[in-house]
């Protein structure tokens, strides 16, 4: 079976919450299968058990909480895959936004582009998605899509253009009219399924011609033919497509739909517009790295005969136990076949291989390149790499950003105790920037992750899908330490007081790494320490960057070059130079100047401008350091530099000022220096805490 | 180079030195031109300056988007370090950027009022001890009287100086005999300093038109480098 690949698509829906997003996608469901099962004969092989779970899942006969599920409209093959709502999840986000080759922002008439949109559309920028808008909730008191489009240009930076208009907004929204055909187009029937076409109502029609006119002349940058056809007046509807999806795909165009999924109206256009506008598979570009050349870019081609690179992208636990989805991006992967995980290096054969439709499970023999599948059974975390085998490529870099927060948690009961074993376990596969550990000092679990919300949510997540109520401690920022400037080191580890002796001198310097975390280089002549006890000093030496002695934090980017030493022909050993190195490094760090760096937020607030003075301020007691701000008359937003360890409890401090008017996001941006004032405090209360344990 | 010396030596001394050893506290400069000559890199250019000699500085615009402004700075910063080959630029930098806000208002129709108060708001609740203000883009021939003695008011009671840049009508602006550009030639008397900035075959000029009370033209002996963007001596 070959199918054909310009007629296929993989789109994600995103939204900001309210903004109708499950209300859309249960809607395009819907409008799907209903074509599906008229205009196609169901009754292939195996066709599964339906997973309905929700009532109104249940009421249709679809399944909506899947992440990725595939409709067929007008003969196009359509995988919807779910995107993440909340931010703070960079990595889940990013990576369902790896599989998509393009996307639907929805956005709500009345409350139009909000902050959540902004990051958003921020990440699928940095993923290059083509986007295609939809102006939901036309039906609304305050709807103005032509506002929303507006913004989309303002705030987000869009070439949007209106591809249609409403027919009547709020109670009065009817349907749209179609600037590319030039027809009104009515949504009859209880389900808007019967669609009516004629001619646009004469009291639009001037408004139709104008915004008409504004679209050919947006939309003929992006086509010569178009633009010789309009001026010989000939242009037809074919060529304004053509035109748009071009301008869409190279992402210099977002062409604005509009409806109302909740009354029925607009949804089987915007399904038309996505077939229509947005990319095959074909038509993107996937890169992936080779781990064997130093992670070197490669790009991918959409051959079926090439070998089988696919990528995890989310698992799920289901009725049927561990369901893996992948998107195939080169070759084509058999059911029975034999994979490779490039990360865990294991070989695996596939079982079950499945597609998630609306209504069904279908079982397939193979997937092939562009398509999105499931596996049954098979053993990984969440963004492995599966190829075939005797490549060694990874989809997504093999690194990954370092937590910046940890907190302790404890589970209530023994029952709890047993379930939060499972939840973490599931956690740190689904989500790489999720870590836990015991710590051996205090035998506390650990859990560590990117910002407080994100450990909240998994927290919460815990209690909700696991049954796993845990108390949790107060949340530690992980610090580093790292040395301001070069010092030399010449030191010489000897013990030769009866029995074995042990002697190593090592002689260099260290100094400060502006890239990476540590380096090592040797740069001994004539064998002053024998070859064979190298490894052994950058052992030393990288051992002891675990545990700096400010505050007891690792620290980093450490350049350490060795130039010279001496060794004893019985007495050196392995052992001895790394107890030099060690030694050496404890030495030069007192003198390389040490410094506590923290993690740095970027934080983003918006809010009314009448509380703008007290978000300043905030930010200001948060020793942060406001950026930017943004006044879009009564909305304004700012955006701020703040340390992590000043954020906590901010939400509240947040909602408190500003009447809960005002949302913030924060991700990660950078390490920093802490300033002296503080560095002092934490070193006297490392130094406190540690006379307390040797005192007990 | 080290900081220092880029200080002492940079062109902005001969700037300044040209308008009487600045522009002052509690008063109003303006940069003059026709659109697309370089105000913007400008006062990018004095602000950073203003920023490496450890002062404060808010920058309000009245664009769509802020990244390019912050481009603007990462442009301007990196030229300068580039050409002073300039010592530890990187801590130097993250230590500038502490001193630099950039207040972006999208809206149109945003009044004076709404902007002193943030302004404001700025410096009082968020602490900020702003010593310049760059307003890239307002309409300043444009505002009411009633906006400019409120503008006024603020630098003088804020103890701040504020820069303008306006933009001139047209391909070839006219200039009265005092060259004082005809846009500007109401509002002069509200004005403390005014540069204009003028095509010379193929570079930028500066010409000092007022300087306080000295009415008199002069000629900066600066030029825009069309490459850098920089101000630099001719």
């Amino acid at each position: 079976m070959k199918t054909d690949i310009s007629k296929m698509r993989n789109i994600g829906i995103s939204a900001h919450i309210d903004s109708g997003k499950t209300t859309l996608t249960e809607r395009i469901l819907f409008y799907c299968k209903r074509i599906h099962s008229i205009h196609e004969v169901r009754g292939k092989d195996g066709v599964g058990a339906t997973m309905d779970s929700m009532e109104l899942e249940k009421e249709r006969g679809i399944t909506i909480a899947s992440a990725a599920t595939s409709v067929n409209w007008k003969g196009y093959d359509i995988n919807i895959i779910d995107t993440p709502g909340h931010v703070d999840f960079t990595i889940e986000v990013e990576r369902a936004l790896r599989v998509l080759d393009g996307a639907v922002l929805v956005l709500c008439s009345v409350a139009g582009v909000q902050s959540q949109s902004i990051t958003v559309d921020r990440q699928m920028k940095r993923y290059n998605v083509p986007r295609i808008a939809f102006v939901n909730k036309c039906d609304r008191t305050g709807a103005d899509p032509l506002k929303v489009k507006d913004q989309l240009v303002d705030k987000l930076g869009h070439n949007a253009v209106m591809i249609q208009l409403p027919i009547g907004l709020e109670d009065k929204h009817e349907g749209l009219i179609d600037l590319v055909t030039m027809k009104a187009v009515y949504y009859r029937g209880e389900d808007g399924e019967d669609i009516e076409i004629t001619d646009i109502p004469s009291d639009l029609l001037s408004q139709a011609e104008e915004k008409r006119e504004e679209m050919l002349d947006a939309v003929s940058m992006f086509s010569d033919e178009l633009m010789e056809a309009m001026m010989e007046e000939s242009v037809t509807e074919d060529m304004i497509h053509d035109a748009i999806r071009k301008g869409t795909i190279s992402q210099e165009l977002t062409p604005v739909c509009l409806g109302s999924a909740y009354k029925n109206k607009g949804v089987q256009a915007l399904l038309d517009a996505t077939t229509r506008y947005l990319p095959d598979p074909t038509e993107v570009e996937n890169i992936a790295l080779d781990l064997d050349d130093e992670e070197k870019e490669i790009v991918l081609e959409h051959d079926l005969e090439k070998a089988n690179v696919a990528l995890a992208f989310k698992l799920e636990d289901g009725q049927y136990g561990q369901l893996t989805y992948i998107r195939v991006y080169q070759g084509h992967i058999k059911k029975g076949s034999e994979l490779y995980n490039t990360r865990s290096r294991k070989k695996f054969k596939v079982g079950r291989l499945i597609k998630m439709h609306a209504d069904h499970m279908e079982d397939i023999t193979e997937a092939e390149c562009g398509d999105i599948a499931a596996l049954f059974g098979v053993e990984c975390a969440s963004g492995d790499t599966f190829v075939q085998t005797g490549l060694n490529y990874s989809m997504t870099s093999m690194f990954v950003p370092a937590p910046v927060i940890s907190l302790s948690i404890e589970p209530k009961d023994k029952k709890a105790a047993d379930n939060m074993g499972k939840a973490l376990n599931r956690f740190t596969k689904e989500d790489p920037t999720f870590r836990t550990f015991v710590d051996p000092e205090s035998n506390q679990t650990i859990i560590q992750g990117m910002g407080e919300l994100h450990l909240e949510v998994y927290v919460e997540r815990m209690k909700r899908e696991y049954g796993a109520e845990v108390e949790i401690g107060k949340p530690q920022v992980a610090y580093r330490e790292a040395i301001s400037k070069m010092a030399e080191f010449n030191y010489t580890h000897k013990k030769q007081s009866g029995g074995s002796g042990q002697y190593g001198r090592v002689a260099g310097f260290i100094e400060p790494l502006e890239d990476g975390e540590y380096e090592f280089i040797n740069k001994i002549k004539g064998g002053a320490i024998p070859t064979e006890y190298i490894p052994a000093c950058d052992k030393g030496f990288k051992s002891s960057l675990d545990k700096g002695s400010l505050i007891g934090f690792p620290i980093v980017g450490v350049k350490v070059t060795i130039n010279d030493g001496q060794s004893h022909s019985v007495d050196s050993s392995d052992m001895a130079f790394q107890l030099a190195s060690r030694g050496a490094f404890r030495d030069a760090y007192s003198r390389a100047k040490p410094v506590i760096l923290e993690p740095i937020m970027k934080v983003s607030i918006e809010g009314p401008t009448e509380f703008q003075g007290n978000v300043f301020g905030s930010v200001n007691q948060r020793r942060g350091i406001i950026i930017s701000s943004a006044d879009e008359g009564t909305f304004s937003s700012v955006d701020a530099e703040v340390p992590l360890s000043e954020m906590f409890g901010f939400s509240t401090t947040l909602r408190s000022l500003t009447q809960g008017k005002a949302e913030f996001s924060m991700e990660f941006l950078k390490y920093g220096k802490v300033p002296k004032g503080i560095s002092e405090e934490l070193i006297k209360n490392y130094e406190e805490k540690r006379r307390q344990e040797s005192g007990k | 180079m080290v900081r220092s010396e880029l200080n002492e030596r940079g062109p902005l001394r001969v700037f300044e030195k040209s308008i009487n050893g600045g522009l002052g506290k509690g008063h109003v400069g303006v940069l003059a031109s026709k659109k697309g000559v370089g105000k913007t890199a400008c006062l990018v250019h004095i602000a950073t300056d203003k920023l490496f000699r450890g002062r404060h500085v808010i920058h309000v615009s009245f664009s769509q988007k802020v990244d390019h402004i912050v481009n603007w700075y990462e442009d301007i910063f990196k030229e300068i370090a580039k050409k002073r080959d300039l010592q530890d630029a990187i801590d130097i930098h993250d230590e500038i950027i502490k001193n630099r806000v950039i207040m972006n208002f999208n809206s149109q129709g945003t009044t004076i009022d709404q902007v002193l108060k943030s302004l404001g708001a700025m410096m009082t609740e968020g602490n900020f001890p702003a010593d310049s203000v760059i307003f890239d883009g307002y309409k300043l021939a444009d505002a009411s009287q009633d906006d400019m003695d409120k503008l006024k008011a603020f630098a003088k009671e804020s103890n701040i100086e504020l820069w303008f840049s306006v933009s001139l009508n047209g391909e070839t602006p006219t200039f009265n005999d005092a060259g004082i550009p005809t846009l500007l030639v109401d509002r002069i008397k509200d004005i403390d300093v005014l540069v204009t900035l003028k095509y010379e075959g193929d570079h930028v000029r500066f010409q000092v038109i007022k300087d306080h009370d000295n009415m008199e033209t002069k000629d900066m002996s600066l030029k825009l480098d069309p490459k850098t963007m920089l101000i630099a001596r001719e």
